[in-house]
């Protein structure tokens, strides 16, 4: 009980934090911090895939909703839901069935490192392609993807400094 | 049939993945042709309070420049209305002359005050929320505009919030022309800047050069003739040839756009009706 409701407070911190803040912040107009995706990242390591899946689309949908873009975010972060497990499986040495918490602690610098790189790339080129629908700018679209994973990247590994003890 | 089942439940993550994903996807094909989605917008009561209570916070830090911008625009309309003055006294002698041009210029239009709650920029189709909705007259198809020039067009309404089209949309598409020698085309935008748009399908034989300004049409009876629009920094041909492609830099300044006007032709409604019965 205690574990949902300090979940549903990260979940309503980073979606106001995502909408209000980052959102607003445009480098270059190209360069979007999707931090709310650590809320998955920070999943236990045992947590069902079906679990992952609908945390990650009703987070996309309730981002959507602020956005004005309906299905773009929930189609994104529900696709790297179902695909972190196996993320994770690649990243740690650790057996399968061992129950962590995936964070610098239990991980290790790199192996953390790989693992917000692969995720972040991974929704950030969903995301991308899905917004490009509109205009097909080839180089555009691989700048975008390649900054906005880093400012992600950052933004996550910051936060998991910062706070990822607590969730 | 006890495969099957066991078949259906060891892959029951796969099929829960797929139907969430076809959600999403009717989610998003049906907001780009729809207009309904009312409640996946930020025009719902919860997102619009969220963002206009934040608004509120925010809107503080912006008051000096919201100032700057207006005094600029007061003293500009000022000298304006000194010298048109000026300018009628010399051909007419009639007083009151310039109080009948201004009534008749806003009488023909309804204007409703409003201020943006919500902006993107960065998307390939970016929308604004503003703060008034049915409750206070506004409806679909309005035209929006603010203190510098055109904004967008309002796409869904809801009670207390509508959402606009801005021209940072590829679904937005207004008619536009030069405003010194009226020729007219096209504004949509190429989803690079925000900063720019493009003017479409502007005749080949057109006049038109660098740092002309380009104002609406008033062809479309969603926006009067002659809000201005922005200035033309280049000309280019389009893919096929057959008209010029004009890139304006935009009066409009999207990344701190803050009050804003919605604004109806009395009569919009009979004008369409006919155009419409006209087209079948």
């Amino acid at each position: 009980m205690i574990n949902l409701i300090n979940r549903l407070k990260w979940f309503v911190g980073l979606v106001l934090l995502q909408v209000l803040i980052l959102n607003k912040m445009h480098i270059n107009g190209c360069v979007i911090p999707f931090l709310y995706i650590y809320f998955i990242l920070k999943f236990h390591s045992r947590a069902s895939r079906n679990e992952l899946v609908l945390w990650g689309f009703f987070l996309g949908l309730v981002v959507d909703m602020f956005c004005n873009t309906p299905g773009m975010n929930a189609a994104s972060l529900t696709c790297l839901a179902f695909f972190r497990t196996s993320l994770l499986r690649l990243v740690t040495l650790r057996d399968v069935d061992d129950d962590f918490e995936p964070g610098i602690r239990a991980l290790g610098v790199p192996a953390f490192l790989k693992y917000i790189l692969l995720s972040s790339a991974l929704f950030c080129t969903i995301f991308l392609c899905i917004d490009t629908f509109s205009f097909f700018h080839w180089n555009v679209l691989w700048i975008k993807i390649l900054a906005s994973t880093l400012a992600t990247m950052l933004c996550v590994f910051c936060a998991e400094i910062v706070g990822g003890e607590k969730l | 049939m006890r495969n099957l089942l066991n078949f259906l439940l060891k892959y029951n993550h796969w099929f829960l993945f797929i139907l969430l994903e076809v959600i999403s996807f009717v989610l998003l094909f049906r907001f780009n042709n729809y207009q309904g989605s009312v409640f996946f917008t930020s025009s719902n009561a919860l997102v619009g309070g969220v963002y206009e209570l934040a608004g509120q916070v925010t809107g503080y830090f912006h008051l000096k420049e919201t100032n700057e911008d207006l005094m600029q625009e007061n003293v500009s309309l000022r000298l304006q209305t000194e010298a048109l003055r000026e300018a009628l006294r010399e051909y007419t002698n009639d007083t009151t002359a310039i109080e009948r041009i201004r009534q008749v210029a806003l009488q023909e239009y309804d204007m409703y005050k409003a201020k943006v709650i919500n902006n993107s920029l960065i998307y390939s189709d970016n929308y604004l929320t503003i703060n008034k909705g049915r409750e206070d007259g506004i409806r679909e198809d309005m035209g929006v505009i603010s203190g510098n020039g055109l904004v967008g067009i309002v796409y869904q309404a809801s009670d207390h919030y509508s959402v606009v089209i801005p021209v940072l949309n590829s679904k937005s598409n207004i008619s536009c022309k030069v405003k010194r020698s009226e020729y007219f085309g096209f504004l949509s935008w190429d989803g690079i800047s925000s900063e720019y748009a493009i003017v479409r399908d502007m005749p080949r034989h057109s006049v038109i050069s660098l740092g002309d300004t380009i104002v609406t049409s008033g062809h479309s009876a969603v926006f009067p003739t002659g809000v201005p629009v922005g200035i033309v920094e280049d000309i280019s041909d389009s893919n096929d040839g057959l008209s010029y492609r004009v890139k304006v830099k935009l009066f409009t300044d999207y990344a701190r756009l803050k009050d804003v006007c919605v604004i109806e032709k009395k009569g919009r409604h009979e004008q369409e009706e006919l155009e419409n019965r006209a087209r079948e």
